[in-house]
């Protein structure tokens, strides 16, 4: 194949940890395009060079394939300006990150290493470059998957950069059955080196596991270690939410931190609640100029504030309301008409709701029903004026019965019902 | 329901003014079922249909996405039936049971798991969340933060309510 002397002859600059790295990831990246294009052909020559169990290889091989090919479409607009013109060249996805390119880059040197180890299922770390060339395409591929899927799952993957600076002998992905990391992994930033892929999981069929060194590799163990990480990222955003926690160390103590905070917010849930409780007899609700006054503070720009305040604020809504009548204002509330204009949704739930509360108003109408008449002309001739539906003309009508004014309630029907 | 609806519809309503609007209108219905509460036991159960409307606006608002928000609302639609009709205990074993189940079943799961990071403390958080008993931790972990998150909103929220209609 073609590639061979590519990364074979590349070994060597790759060595010493260059802060060259733009320089190395574009002559990288042209040999990234080749891979890509190259795959499917070498579908089975792959398996067989890798001696590998054939389903692992074949997954291996697929879930890159189809994980490089729909990253590549996608992260082609993701890259970052100043690396645009290198990496438009490969017309490649790959991260624009410099560290996860040294990382990558440094793993496709090395991951051949590790793949003959696998092979031969040895754990010896014979870094075997004649072998390595053959490896390293497929150990290529699956770098960029992987290094893209670093990416995307939110996890802390970005913090391997500071191992990469180690030393080239470092990095090694670990495959799903891991094996190796005896000799050469002497990862002293340990904390990086949990940098478990196995978030990747989720995402991909096999997972890249750093394991430290000393450390087993075992299945149960890494299972364990992907949730303790799982559950140490959740506990950071938890950190985050509960104040004051952030300076704590120690997962017992930061529970401890948020336990009290949950219990604390809990009991001032119930002290406002009784706090409501005991204010309300005193004003009937006043759900309106609740509305009003809060305007933008509580509500996010559901309610037309502006429209509330001058007319309606002296409104009283009275109990012993039929539960009909608060059927109308749910019912305006949830009328599809609100779909097609937007305007008249905003004004048709206060307008009703009001005009249904001012029916219901029982003491003091000396006011309020004119003022209910009125605000119902304001809804239909104002500026943006409403159609008026059944349950508007009902309202007014039980607005004025119970004012009294029966017959006029009548004429009112109708005139201007029909 | 209703905020279901808004927030289908309406893609910018927050959890905020979900919350709001529905507690406001529930808060409403209190006001107006109920006759002015004098003396201190009709206070106190007015404050307890003040919380639990609380409660019920606050897990729809959340959506019924979350586990917390189901296992609220679960809840308070069980004490409301247990209260309405005392005679029928075989719905509440049922629940019971169901839940008793899942929570056996997972806590055998995961009662190993737990070592690790502190069983009192997990088993605590597990009473506080609502629905948390079911859960393992890393889930737990998750509903609680959203679980507090929504909590500082519910405050928020009453806060401003109980200033707004006491000054």
């Amino acid at each position: 194949m073609e590639l061979p002397t590519g990364p074979g002859h590349r070994s060597s600059p790759m060595r010493p940890q260059s802060e060259d790295t733009v320089f190395d990831s574009l002559q990288f990246g042209e040999d990234i395009q080749h891979l890509i294009s190259v795959p499917p052909e070498n579908a089975s020559s792959f398996t067989a060079l890798l001696e590998l169990p054939p389903n692992q290889a074949v997954e291996l091989l697929h879930s890159p394939d189809s994980t490089l090919r729909t990253r590549t479409v996608i992260e082609t607009h993701h890259q970052k300006p100043y690396l645009q013109p290198q990496f438009n060249a490969a017309n490649l996805a790959f991260p624009t990150n410099s560290g996860l390119i040294e990382r990558a880059a440094r793993l496709s040197v090395f991951a051949g290493e590790n793949l003959n180890n696998i092979s031969n299922n040895s754990l010896e770390t014979s870094s075997g470059p004649s072998n390595s060339s053959a490896n390293l395409e497929k150990v290529v591929k699956s770098e960029p998957a992987e290094a893209e899927s670093d990416l995307n799952p939110s996890q802390p993957l970005v913090s391997d950069p500071t191992t990469v600076e180690n030393g080239a002998q470092n990095q090694r992905p670990v495959k799903r059955k891991e094996r190796e990391k005896k000799g050469k992994s002497s990862t002293k930033k340990s904390k990086s080196s949990g940098n478990d892929n196995s978030e990747d999981a989720e995402k991909l069929p096999y997972v890249h596991v750093r394991a430290r060194r000393g450390q087993a590799t075992d299945s149960h163990s890494l299972a364990e270690r992907a949730r303790r990480e799982k559950i140490n990222a959740r506990m950071k955003l938890l950190q985050e939410l509960v104040p004051g926690c952030n300076k704590i160390s120690g997962t017992a103590l930061v529970l401890d931190e948020i336990i009290n905070h949950v219990q604390s917010l809990q009991r001032q849930v119930e002290f406002l609640s009784m706090r409501l409780a005991a204010v309300n007899p005193r004003i009937d609700f006043n759900l309106d100029s609740t509305l009003a006054a809060e305007g933008g503070s509580l509500m996010d720009s559901n309610f037309p504030s502006m429209v509330m305040p001058l007319t309606w604020p002296e409104v009283q809504v009275n109990g012993n309301r039929q539960n009909y009548q608060q059927q109308w204002h749910f019912d305006a509330v949830n009328q599809p008409v609100w779909g097609r204009e937007e305007d008249s949704y905003n004004f048709i739930t206060p307008e009703n709701s009001l005009l249904s509360y001012d029916s219901s108003a029982n003491s003091d109408h000396g006011r309020l029903e004119d003022k209910g008449l009125e605000i119902f002309d304001v809804m239909v001739k104002g500026n943006n004026g409403i159609q008026a539906e059944i349950e508007h003309y009902g309202c007014v009508v039980d607005l004025l019965r119970s004012a009294g004014r029966v017959e006029e309630g009548f004429e009112f029907y109708q005139k201007d019902a029909f | 329901m209703n905020p279901d609806h808004h927030s289908s519809l309406n893609p910018s309503s927050s959890l905020k003014s979900r919350f709001t609007k529905t507690f406001l209108r529930s808060l409403i219905k209190i006001n107006k079922q109920r006759p002015f509460p004098y003396c201190p036991r009709e206070i106190f159960q007015r404050c307890h249909r003040v919380k639990t409307a609380a409660d019920k606006s606050l897990a729809r608002a959340a959506g019924s996405r979350r586990v917390w928000s189901r296992a609220m609302l679960c809840k308070i639609r069980n004490r409301s039936l247990r209260r309405g009709c005392q005679q029928r205990p075989s719905v509440r074993r049922i629940i019971i049971g169901y839940q008793t189940t899942k929570k056996g079943y997972c806590l055998q799961k995961k009662m190993s798991d737990d070592q690790e990071v502190g069983t009192d403390q997990a088993s605590k958080l597990r009473k506080l969340v609502p629905g948390g008993e079911a859960m393992d931790l890393c889930s737990l972990l998750d509903e609680a933060a959203h679980y507090i998150k929504c909590l500082n909103t519910q405050v928020q929220v009453m806060r401003r309510i109980a200033d707004i209609h006491s000054s």
